[in-house]
């Protein structure tokens, strides 16, 4: 090939792409179809959210951190209001724990489900995409059921939740555990082994472990390139030390056991899902406190939970006042993206699409 | 090991250029001097029992009197947490970049540079990130900046 | 008796006779034949297309457990047609750094083609605008022009994204011409004839065991590996790079809208059903079959493999540019190769019925 004259060019994958989760800009610079060369640009969708939260008060806070990340609203509240609680000592009531289980399960279930729609989708197998939203229908109707809404709930309060479960929800939940536990075959029947789709996924956009510790990765990614860490065993919080459940992990970090890794961990939130309703006691669901005049006392801490990205952390500072000093929110795609150049480099733009779908980056997050 | 015997541990091993604060509530916080952040933290990073090789967050504070930046570790073998908060000048605030030793720094020190203001020496990509790319009306988190069509709520200010 | 008037057959003596009852002569008799037939054919085929894009809705839809269509008549049938009036309606925009004559031929070389290949494709008994003796080669010599089309496409837009979709797109076709055109020769070989009218008509008869699917072993290998080779050609899912949405935003077409763009979709939908079409009349039996009349067996039959191009677009992920042209060349062309080097040592030895 020496003496061909080649040039290489820049094209933009730029905001608005079917295929970057969001409002993210990825300038490529590539060489024929292989990218030599990738710069993401983020701050499309930055709506200064730390910089508001510093003029509402803590109650007010709550219902911009379902914004933060809206596909999974009930991990983004439940963050803050855990450290809201946590700085101000509040006892939260037995019942109002259990119910934030199952909603934070039912809300990371949901968000793997759509993980896998969309990642199929890129990929080009158009059905799942339907497949995996027919299933998370029946989780948005039990959200529905609760607060009245379906994507950004306002649900969790400080000091508990804000509704009661009505009758209706606990068998309608036991039937969609049971409906999406069946159905979870059709998916792995329909990928798993299929040819075409090890081709695309299998040593593609491989993560090896130092680099994914170095740059901060959590969640499934960090579990599938090996390291077995989950914040829900490590470093409970909330009421997850009592219930038994596993943590899956993979040793390839490629694409293909991200992908594999989302799907066991729906079964082990399923897992979850079915202890906590059996265990679900009687009692008041919120432990009030007024509003509008409530200050915690002085202090700082940075509350971190497993969300189903990886991990989501707020950094609270207070100063005794009604309203926060400082509030920090850590969203894990910010490092997924960071590490995007990393590990998609010198593939076919082909290859970047499948990684960066794996990846299962939001860009809210990102931004704030 | 638990939260004060991790304190200890820490000062001790650190030869007093960590001071505890009491206002870290949940997990350990402590103060270090900008001269002394990167030993300190090669020393977090290497040490047989901290490990702390995971970089949560880097957050830019602004208390209205003085700047602050706190640093959130974890250590993933052996499941501790702690931060670290590096206390700026008003005039002049500047700090020492960490990505050598935890390259996840990258991004968040180019945030902070970007909407505080301060200055991240061997950074090597200072430029414009969450922002416009036109950007020039300031460092927007700092405490005495407004937007010039902020409205304030009276009935807000408790 | 019904089903007996029903055939069609001779109509094209019917329409000689007639016209020359009105007095036309040489040249003007043939030329105004042909010249009818075609339009008659492209009239069809505009119905068939429009038939396929609401069927292709319906079937996607039934596959995710929807319901496709459902507004615009029974089951929306004419949704076609209000689609093809609204795109009539669009502002044709065109980029002011085009290549002016590039960007406008493109959709109507591809649209030309693509319809140019039903001069040789036997509807039924007698249903045949022109039976070509060479009538096999003359559609592998058609099905190629489409290149070109998504070439100029690619390259008049001036737009990275349409020409990296062109790029691939003639990679890809080029390339699996070359395990079709293998396939197809292995039926010649036992055909003995390049026209079309005379393959269908060597599958005559002895129920369907005449069909040459179903001589073993060489049929139903030429037949899988033809109808690999024609979704790479008809640029269907596995092999849709060229326009591959998530990718490159649907690729070569990307800077066409209204009309134009409405050619190359319907171009797309007509050539899946010529090679649907090729592969009934020469692995499936054309138009033989018992009882119906000869061109509804056709119909059936060519829709038949059609729903199974359909079929794999809405289950299965799309392929890499290198891993299918790694699977065109480094399996798919020695396996047909090998396969006509067998069918022909068994024509020669006689081992056959």
């Amino acid at each position: 090939m020496s003496g061909l004259l080649t040039q290489e060019f820049t094209v933009n994958m730029g905001p608005h792409h079917p295929s970057t989760h969001g409002v993210c800009r990825l300038i490529l610079t590539m060489d024929g179809e292989k990218v030599v060369k990738i710069e993401p640009v983020i701050g499309y969708l930055h709506r200064s959210m730390e910089k508001i939260c510093e003029n509402r008060t803590y109650a007010q806070c709550v219902p911009l951190m379902d914004r933060f990340e809206y596909v999974t609203a009930m991990s983004a509240e439940y963050v803050f209001v855990n450290a809201v609680e946590k700085l101000a000592e509040i006892e939260v009531p037995e019942r109002a724990e259990y119910l934030r289980v199952i909603m934070l399960e039912l809300n990371r279930i949901a968000s793997h489900l759509i993980f896998y729609g969309a990642t199929a989708m890129d990929i080009g197998a158009l059905t799942p995409f339907i497949y995996g939203l027919r299933e998370r229908e029946l989780i948005i109707d039990l959200f529905e059921m609760t607060c009245g809404q379906r994507l950004t709930y306002n649900y969790m309060k400080i000091g508990g939740v804000s509704h009661d479960i009505p009758k209706e929800f606990i068998p309608k939940c036991r039937e969609a555990v049971k409906i999406i536990g069946e159905k979870m075959s059709d998916y792995e029947g329909l990928l798993n082994e299929n040819p075409i789709w090890l081709a695309r996924t299998k040593n593609v956009g491989v993560l090896p472990t130092d680099l994914a510790k170095a740059y901060g990765v959590s969640g499934p990614v960090l579990r599938a390139s090996g390291v077995k860490y989950d914040i829900r065993k490590n470093d409970p919080y909330s009421i997850y030390d009592r219930f038994d459940f596993n943590i899956p992990c993979r040793h390839n970090g490629d694409s293909y056991d991200r992908y594999l890794l989302r799907l066991d961990e729906i079964r082990e939130s399923l897992k979850i899902i079915i202890q906590a309703l059996d265990g679900l006691p009687e009692g008041d669901t919120l432990k009030k406190v007024n509003p509008f005049n409530f200050k915690p006392p002085a202090g700082e801490m940075y509350s971190r939970i497993e969300n189903s990205r990886g991990e989501m952390g707020v950094y609270i500072i207070s100063d005794g006042t009604t309203k926060p000093l400082r509030v920090k929110m850590r969203g894990s795609s910010y490092n997924h993206v960071q590490v995007l150049p990393k590990v998609a480099t010198g593939v076919l733009i082909a290859d970047l699409v499948a990684t960066f779908a794996t990846l299962d980056v939001i860009m809210p997050e990102v931004d704030r | 090991m638990t939260g004060d015997e991790l304190k200890e541990y820490i000062v001790g091993h650190l030869e007093g250029k960590l001071k505890p604060l009491e206002s870290g509530k949940h997990d350990p916080l402590f103060e270090v001097q900008e001269s002394d952040l990167l030993t300190v933290a090669q020393v977090l990073r290497d040490d047989e029992n901290l490990k702390f090789d995971f970089l949560s967050c880097i957050s830019g504070v602004d208390t209205g009197e003085r700047f602050e930046i706190v640093y959130s570790l974890a250590s993933l073998a052996n499941n501790l947490r702690i931060d670290l908060k590096v206390v700026l000048s008003r005039e002049k605030p500047e700090v020492e970049s960490v990505q050598e030793i935890w390259p996840a720094a990258n991004w968040y020190e180019r945030e902070i540079w970007e909407l505080y203001g301060f200055d991240i020496k061997n950074h090597g990509n200072l430029t414009r990130f969450l922002l416009a790319d036109d950007w020039d009306q300031g460092y927007p988190m700092r405490k005495d900046w407004d937007a010039p069509d902020f409205v304030r709520f009276p009935e807000l200010e408790r | 008796m019904i089903l007996a008037t029903a055939e069609l057959i001779g109509i094209f003596q019917w329409l000689h006779g007639f016209l020359v009852d009105l007095g036309l002569k040489e040249p003007w008799l043939s030329i105004v034949v042909y010249c009818l037939l075609s339009v008659t054919v492209f009239g069809v085929l505009c119905l068939i297309a429009l038939f396929l894009v609401w069927w292709e809705r319906k079937i996607a839809g039934h596959i995710q457990q929807r319901f496709g269509p459902m507004r615009n008549g029974w089951h929306g049938w004419y949704q076609t047609v209000m689609d093809a009036l609204k795109l009539l309606q669009k502002e044709d925009i065109r980029v002011d750094t085009r290549d002016k004559a590039v960007f406008f031929w493109a959709p109507v070389i591809c649209f030309v083609a693509a319809f140019m290949a039903y001069i040789v494709i036997p509807f039924g008994k007698g249903l045949i605008v022109a039976d070509l003796n060479i009538g096999i080669l003359y559609i592998i010599a058609i099905t190629t022009f489409t290149v070109i089309s998504l070439l100029m496409a690619g390259w008049g837009s001036h737009n990275k994204y349409a020409l990296l979709g062109g790029m691939r797109s003639a990679a890809q076709v080029v390339s699996y011409e070359v395990p079709m055109v293998a396939s197809i020769l292995t039926v010649i070989i036992f055909s003995g004839s390049l026209s079309m009218v005379d393959i269908s008509n060597s599958q005559q008869g002895n129920l369907i065991f005449n069909w040459f699917i179903f001589r073993p072993p060489f049929g139903i290998i030429a037949f899988i590996t033809y109808i690999i080779a024609a979704t790479a050609e008809a640029n269907r899912t596995p092999f849709d790079i060229p326009e591959a949405e998530q990718e490159l935003v649907a690729g070569f077409n990307i800077e066409y809208s209204g009309m134009k763009f409405a050619m190359f979709f319907l171009a797309e939908f007509v050539n899946m059903f010529t090679v649907s079409a090729i592969a009934t009349t020469l692995f499936l039996g054309g138009w033989n079959g018992p009882l119906l009349p000869s061109w509804l067996w056709f119909l059936i039959k060519t829709l038949l493999v059609v729903l199974l191009l359909m079929v794999f677009r809405w289950t299965f992920p799309r392929l890499r540019v290198d891993q299918l042209m790694e699977f065109a060349w480094k399996f798919l062309v020695p396996v047909t190769f090998a396969n006509l080097i067998l069918a022909g040592w068994m024509k020669y030895a006689g081992w056959y019925w």
